[in-house]
């Protein structure tokens, strides 16, 4: 911050959700905040320094909001940053195409005094939709600079650093009508002492604003908040409907008069060029719903057919006669409804991902696909070759492994080289043993196979847990850019509703399969204390983490398939189970469900590397010393003796009443450092209790449903306390640890039963 | 036009006949519970709204015509009472004696295209269909109705928004969705998705309830 000119002003980026203030703030300052096609992303204010500008000003990123008269907590967060009062000059980013709901905006940014430049954003989508704004003429109205950008290309944003310094002062002045104006007026003179925007507080006070009220409440005379109330309540006795919505609708008449007299309409839509829907509609959608079909036929026998032996010719023909038959059906569907219509396929493709029927296929296929790339891939194929070739073990060699190229068509593998590398791990072994012997403290601390910091903790922390989480990011990255989540939010929100929550908590749950920790901290943009509440408890209980997920059906897939699915069928009734209670028990009620879905789009690549590449970083940044730190405590608690203490306190519950072998508690007091270490402690503990005879398949579910539901992560304990406060957190904490447990118990009898 | 009196006498015969389809004409009068009720029954056939036939009285066109406009406002009135405005049935039913003398025609034709063009009032008698509802009968739904009635694909602007929650208003009204703008309607499962201008907005159905909407 040494670079920041004190004597000049901070530039504050506001906006409506979903416009691209992050893209711009980035643009402006070089700095990367996480950037996403989904309302809410950026929950608290990010601050970075402009270089180019007046020899560096601090430039703030806010919240999106609809409205500065705040509705929700994010809302909150952007209006007290403009209402502190330091000197500021606003960019205002708004949709081109969604002009009308900027200006809403921009009328309260006249009110509250505040110079502006307007950015007009997603220009491009604007032209595509045959529309074209007269940005001289709104230039003129507003008599402030306008800038046309498209950010995420960079188009125009040289023009918005020149506009910057010459922000100017909204000329809007919507007139609410007499009663209103002379109560604008009378508590302006009670705010007196009070001297930026005071309109604005004024407007923001008969609307009804209780975080602002409470704000004033030390800065104001005794008694001006009454008066204020009773001015308030006098007018309102006028009005049928609150005093906020009559001055929503003034605004709105204001500001619909002022974009009737910009916004021109010339018909060049764009349209997809006709090869391009031919391809569409005759190939490339019957062969993927043919392709649809067949793996959800294939998925079911699968499921339903473990008795068969995989030889089966029904295993073959059914799959290709439903595949045909949904390859049929969907595509006549498809084309008799849209074809004729001049829509676009990215319009066609947003329409389908939140069909009512359609929708749930498509939903099951990307789940699917999801599954190879981070579960498949990224937990199994990459997990292994990092955790046993690249880092391996400190005192047996790996082995090497082989350079080689698979060749799918004819199904052979070439070896081009075998490289003779015996793992990090085994060299940091040879090289430490040439000061110390391998019995030393030091040697241990470092290098034991159960608790060393750099064999357990470090590799660990990038073999297992950085692939997964990688490849997680990078998908999680494809379906926000495309706008794949909001429609996700569409099609669970009756199922979410039932759990108290609604269709927006689907972000914050997404997430939470990527990592918990930082999925927690997404729960602001919910918009009740009770949903809050509900969508933390849920995601500490029963949403597994990418990392915890990818080694348990990696482990249980090598089991069986039928075991992964009862795991992912308790998982989900306890989820549905809990959410349920604690939306009866939970004082509250629950909050609507509105909003904004943003166009289906072509996500672009780059976009989402960077985006993926910032998340993994963030992750690592935040895991990594909490690994350590784990395995650290781990250390320290096996050599004090304090570790098989507890094994022995925490003997009769794992052993009897869970059916474990003592020594998986070892892999439970784990698990609250980070889960997946936890699960993977568990399986090794198994594998080497079950010795020759393999591994009891329903030992393992028992334990790998407790610990998926046992006690949160470290890291996302102390989010929650950062979140909902140390009461809170212990209580959810407090109902977990035992909860867990008793299912644990109950799957176990269920299963003896078998 | 009838005087008030009048009127009420002309809603008697009418109601009469939609139950026996004869009026006597004695019955009528103890019936009608005015002192004069002879003269002011006189005064009716002398201008020409009813004829005595056989100690029995009936209602010509002229007549018919008027009987049938005083009916269709009483019973209307009576809906509107009670299904929008809530009020009690014994209060109900004596304000729509008042509303039937005073309401003009073009606020009856509001009043029905309001409802909805009601065909029976709560009583389950049937209201006597007005030009409006003929017009209406061509496009059976009302014009004014929730969001959540629409069928999707369909047109709509915002008619009024009722709702008991304030957050709910302010929410929708900083959104931008405010009586006078037109939406589109894309779909009704799993949650309803409509258009509104660019943008594309997603809400339940517990705020498409509260959302009235003219189809256009």
């Amino acid at each position: 911050m040494s670079k920041v000119n004190i004597n000049t002003y901070k530039v504050a980026l506001v906006g409506n959700p979903n416009v691209g203030k992050s893209v711009i703030f980035g643009l402006l300052t070089g700095k990367y905040v996480t950037v996403s096609n989904y309302p809410g992303t950026t929950v608290e204010i990010s601050r970075g320094v402009c270089k180019g500008l007046d020899g560096g000003v601090e430039v703030v990123d806010t919240p999106g909001a609809n409205s500065l008269i705040p509705l929700s907590e994010d809302e909150c967060v952007a209006r007290d940053m403009l209402l502190e009062k330091y000197k500021k000059h606003v960019v205002q980013v708004v949709d081109a195409k969604n002009l009308r709901r900027g200006l809403l905006i921009t009328t309260q940014l006249a009110e509250m005094g505040l110079p502006v430049v307007l950015t007009l954003n997603m220009w491009d989508e604007l032209l595509d939709r045959g529309m074209n704004i007269d940005v001289n003429i709104l230039q003129e109205i507003l008599n402030l600079p306008v800038v046309k950008t498209i950010a995420t290309h960079r188009v125009g944003i040289s023009t918005l650093f020149d506009s910057i310094p010459v922000a100017k002062v909204p000329n809007l002045c919507v007139d609410y009508g007499g009663l209103i104006e002379e109560g604008i007026s009378k508590i302006e003179k009670i705010l007196n002492g009070n001297t930026i925007s005071k309109r604005a507080l004024a407007i923001m006070l008969l609307s009804s604003d209780d975080a602002l009220e409470e704000k004033l409440r030390h800065q104001l005379a005794d008694g001006s908040l009454a008066d204020i109330q009773r001015i308030r309540d006098s007018i309102q006795s006028h009005f049928s409907n609150p005093l906020s919505y009559v001055i929503n609708i003034k605004r709105a008449n204001f500001v619909d008069a002022l974009v009737g007299r910009v916004i021109t309409t010339c018909k060049n839509e764009k349209k997809t060029h006709p090869f391009m829907r031919g391809l569409f509609f005759y190939f490339l959608v019957p062969l993927v719903s043919f392709f649809v079909g067949h793996k959800l036929a294939a998925l079911l026998m699968y499921l339903v057919s473990f008795g068969l032996p995989s030889g089966n010719s029904l295993t073959l023909f059914v799959p290709l006669a439903i595949g045909g038959i949904s390859s049929c059906v969907f595509s006549r569907y498809l084309y008799v409804r849209e074809y004729k219509t001049r829509s676009t396929i990215a319009e066609v493709l947003g329409r389908i991902t939140m069909h009512p029927v359609a929708a749930f296929p498509l939903l099951i296929i990307i789940l699917w696909i999801v599954y190879k790339l981070v579960g498949e891939f990224g937990a199994g194929t990459c997990v292994n070759f990092f955790e046993e070739k690249v880092f391996g073990r400190s005192l047996i060699p790996s082995g090497g492994f082989d350079f080689s190229i698979y060749i799918p068509f004819i199904q052979k593998t070439y070896v081009i080289t075998h490289v003779n590398f015996q793992g990090l791990n085994y060299y940091f072994g040879l090289l430490a043993q040439k000061v110390i012997s391998r019995d030393n403290i030091i040697f241990e601390l470092f290098l034991n196979e159960q608790s060393g910091l750099v064999q357990v903790g470090l590799t660990y922390a990038i073999a297992i847990v950085f692939p997964i989480v990688g490849f997680f990011f990078l998908a999680f990255g494809i379906m926000e850019d495309s706008g794949y989540l909001p429609r996700l939010a569409v099609m669970v929100d009756k199922v979410f509703k039932r759990i108290g929550l609604n269709g927006k908590a689907v972000l914050p749950m997404v997430l939470g399969l990527g990592c918990d920790t930082m999925a927690t901290l997404t729960t602001r943009i919910l918009n009740t204390k009770k949903e809050r509440i509900i969508a933390t408890l849920l995601l500490a209980l029963a949403i597994p983490c990418s990392a915890q997920l990818g080694v348990i059906s990696s482990v249980l897939g090598r089991v069986s398939g039928i075991y992964f699915a009862i795991y992912v069928f308790i998982i989900c009734t306890q989820l549905l189970f809990v959410g349920y209670l604690s939306s009866k028990v939970l004082p509250g009620s629950p909050s609507d469900f509105l909003m904004e879905i943003p166009p289906f789009r072509m996500p672009k690549v780059s976009n989402i590397f960077i985006k993926t590449f910032y998340r993994v970083h963030w992750f690592l940044k935040e895991a990594v010393p909490l690994f350590m730190l784990g395995t650290l405590a781990l250390f320290v608690t096996t050599k004090l003796g304090v570790l098989s203490f507890v094994e022995r306190m925490g003997a009769p519950v794992i052993g009897n009443f869970l059916g474990l072998p003592v020594e998986t508690t070892h892999g439970f007091i784990l698990g609250f450092l980070r889960r997946d270490y936890g699960a993977v402690s568990i399986f090794k503990t198994l594998e080497e209790k079950g010795g020759s005879a393999g591994i009891d398949p329903k030992q393992l579910l028992v334990s790998l449903v407790v610990i998926t539901l046992f006690i949160p992560c470290l890291a996302n304990f102390f989010v929650m306390i950062k979140e909902q406060g140390v009461k809170n957190a212990f209580f959810m904490f407090a109902f977990i640890l035992p909860y867990s447990i008793l299912i644990g118990g109950i799957l176990k009898i269920i299963l003896q039963q078998f | 036009m009838a005087e008030p009196n009048q009127e009420e006498i002309l809603e008697l015969i009418w109601t009469i006949e939609e139950e026996s389809k004869k009026v006597e004409k004695d019955l009528l009068i103890k019936k009608i519970s005015l002192p004069s009720a002879k003269e002011k029954l006189n005064t009716l056939v002398d201008e020409n709204y009813v004829i005595e036939v056989d100690n029995r009285v009936e209602l010509t066109k002229k007549g018919r015509a008027e009987a049938r406009l005083v009916i269709r406002r009483h019973r209307l009135a009576e809906r509107l009472l009670s299904d929008v405005l809530d009020v009690k049935e014994d209060i109900m039913d004596s304000s729509a004696c008042e509303f039937e003398h005073i309401l003009n025609e073009e606020v009856t034709t509001s009043i029905c295209t309001l409802l909805g063009h009601p065909t029976s009032c709560p009583h389950g008698k049937v209201i006597p269909p007005g030009a409006c509802c003929e017009n209406a009968n061509k496009e059976i739904r009302p014009v004014v109705m929730p969001l959540s009635d629409l069928k999707s694909g369909d047109e709509a602007k915002i008619a009024y928004i009722v709702t008991k929650y304030h957050g709910r208003l302010d929410r929708l009204s900083s959104m931008g969705l405010l009586p006078g703008v037109q939406i589109h309607l894309h779909q009704r499962q799993p949650t309803y998705v409509i258009q509104m201008g660019e943008t594309q907005i997603a809400l339940d159905t517990a705020i498409a309830r509260d959302i009235y909407v003219r189809l256009i």
